[in-house]
């Protein structure tokens, strides 16, 4: 077996554990694994690791949810499930090896990524390119294969960037900071459908996203958010046009270079939460778009939020500010949020270590705990949240580091079980892949996108 | 040799080694099979290792220390310092008796 290989499998063996021993050993190990040369053994004790956890009373929770089936019966099954992963991973090994943990490449020539998006499917990424927004450009990736993708096209417009739900459509800035949509059906041909009217006098674009459905563009600006009826994208249709709320009590403005906040829909499409303004997080009811209104603006602590999050059922809201604070919000009466958690500066508290590419702590000061880029998302199932934060060294060193943290998430919204993992990247932007468990960072230095697979 | 260490089934002997490379100071995973290579020839894969860990761990006879970064230092606790000095003993016994019966031969 090639070492290359038992690598891979064993870093897959150690996402077999139960849950709560990964939760409680896997980062652990898998720092024992970047540094172990790993071979058959290594993976065959996994294996038995894998096998003997699942069968040691203290974690075959399984027992409490099937009562009526016996020990035995049970231990039968965790064998024959070990060993059809196995032969599983004999038969796809090949497969594996190509598609799991992590790949860079150059993806601009110009020396700088901005905004990655995926679609749906996971199969086409899109990076944006370009250090100004009136010289940017968009490429198509085909990522069926993540570690060689292929490259579809280039096109103009960045800056900002989303894929349709059904990856048919991409939306974009054209040069002069418009939205644009392009038809990306023959993804080596992308053909631009239409540039959409700037609706607000001033403020580069902050964030484009499509409804649930892809029927619906939303645009957000500093100045205001902007509804497109995008079911026919060659002949979009203004559907509302919505000022950004004034806090007057708000934080500072958001400072240079970093006013691209997030805009995510729930899940079924009724509400839309916007970073805008001076930094806020508004919720928006868009159920009648035409009819879209403002249902609150919430503000963090003396912050503004880059990036938000949906739990799948829509009853919270997880935003990430500039500083690094992580709170969420309960939207069981969405007209009055309830801040349900909060932890500041994340960072600060993580023992970032002060070695390794990291920045010391004597020489970080007043920056640290500044999570310069950040993305946040929930599990499918809604019980866990994942931030990644990203901290860059300081100018000129291109090293960072991706800080990734997740929290069990109870129905009321409160955060416990802390669990976190330290990545080293390029200076980097991440993105959190639909499914949360690819990070996608483009570097704004490098030039490269890196993707890597969260255990 | 019978004693506490036979509930621990596969991961007993491991446990000792584990226990005995602790005795000298708080390791971290990697750096207690590279420990125990050194001083007992025997090369522990990580799936073994923390197999055995989360075990000793449970019984109380090792404790995990604060984590920097992905890296968490184990320490041996009292109880954990009496098992192995009782399973020490037990050990010496037999590798007397061994000595005594293999001269004689």
């Amino acid at each position: 077996m090639r070492p290359a290989l038992a690598d891979r499998l064993s870093r897959a063996l150690v996402g077999c554990y139960p849950p709560r021993w990964k939760q409680r050993y896997a980062a652990e190990l898998l720092d024992v694994l970047d540094q172990h040369r790993a071979g058959p053994r290594t993976v065959l004790s996994l294996a038995g690791g894998v096998l003997s956890t699942h069968l040691d009373p203290s974690y075959r929770m399984e027992i409490r949810a099937m009562p009526r089936l016996g020990r035995d019966t049970l231990g039968y099954l965790t064998i024959f499930a070990v060993i059809m992963a196995g032969l599983a991973a004999v038969t796809v090994g090949p497969a594996i090896a190509r598609n799991i943990r992590e790949s860079s490449w150059h993806a601009s020539t110009d020396g700088s990524v901005g905004t990655v998006a995926f679609s749906r499917d996971l199969r086409l990424m899109v990076s944006t390119a370009g250090n100004t927004p009136w010289a940017a450009t968009s490429t198509l990736w085909d990522v069926t294969d993540r570690a060689r993708p292929r490259r579809l096209s280039v096109f103009e417009g960045g800056s900002t960037i989303t894929i349709s739900p059904d990856g048919r459509t991409v939306a974009t800035s054209a040069f002069s900071g418009q939205p644009a949509l392009w038809n990306v059906t023959r993804p080596r041909h992308p053909a631009r459908l239409a540039v959409l009217p700037a609706r607000f006098p001033s403020g580069a674009l902050w964030g484009e996203a499509f409804s649930p459905d892809g029927g619906i563009l939303a645009v957000s600006s500093m100045s205001g958010l902007v509804l497109w009826n995008v079911a026919d994208p060659s002949r979009p249709r203004l559907l509302r046009t919505l000022a950004a709320p004034l806090q007057p009590r708000g934080p500072a403005p958001v400072p240079f270079g970093v006013g691209n906040g997030d805009l995510v829909f729930s899940r079924d499409g009724h509400m839309l939460a916007s970073v805008s303004g001076s930094g806020q997080a508004t919720l928006w009811n868009v159920t009648h778009p035409a009819h879209a209104t403002r249902i609150a603006t919430m503000a963090g602590p003396r912050d503004y939020f880059t990036a938000l999050a949906f739990s799948p059922r829509g009853n919270l809201l997880a935003g990430v500010t500039y500083h690094g604070s992580v709170l969420v919000f309960r939207l069981a009466g969405p007209a009055r949020p309830v801040r349900a958690a909060l932890r500041p500066r994340i960072l600060a508290s993580a023992r970032f270590p002060g070695g390794g590419g990291a920045v010391p702590a004597s020489s970080c000061a007043p920056s640290c705990g500044v999570a310069a880029a950040a993305a946040a998302a929930f599990t499918p199932d809604g019980q866990a949240l994942t931030v990644v934060v990203d901290r860059p060294e300081t100018f000129p060193s291109t090293a960072a580091r991706d800080t990734v943290f997740t929290w069990q998430v109870a129905s009321s919204g409160a955060l416990s079980d802390l669990t976190t993992i330290f990545h080293d990247v390029s200076d980097a932007q991440p993105t959190l892949a639909p499914g949360d468990r690819i990070v996608a960072d483009g570097s704004p230095i490098g030039g490269q996108v890196h993707l890597w697979a969260l255990p | 040799m019978h004693g506490k260490f036979d509930d621990l089934g596969r991961f007993a002997d491991p446990s000792v080694l584990i226990l005995t490379s602790l005795s000298d100071g708080p390791k971290h995973g990697y750096a207690i099979m590279t420990d125990i290579t050194a001083f007992s020839g025997v090369g522990m894969e990580p799936g073994t290792l923390y197999g055995a860990l989360s075990r000793l761990e449970r019984r109380g006879w090792i404790r995990p220390l604060a984590a920097g970064e992905r890296r968490r230092p184990y320490e041996i606790t009292a109880a954990g310092q009496e098992v192995l000095a009782e399973q020490l003993r037990s050990m010496q016994q037999i590798v007397r008796t061994g000595r005594q019966r293999t001269a004689m031969a």
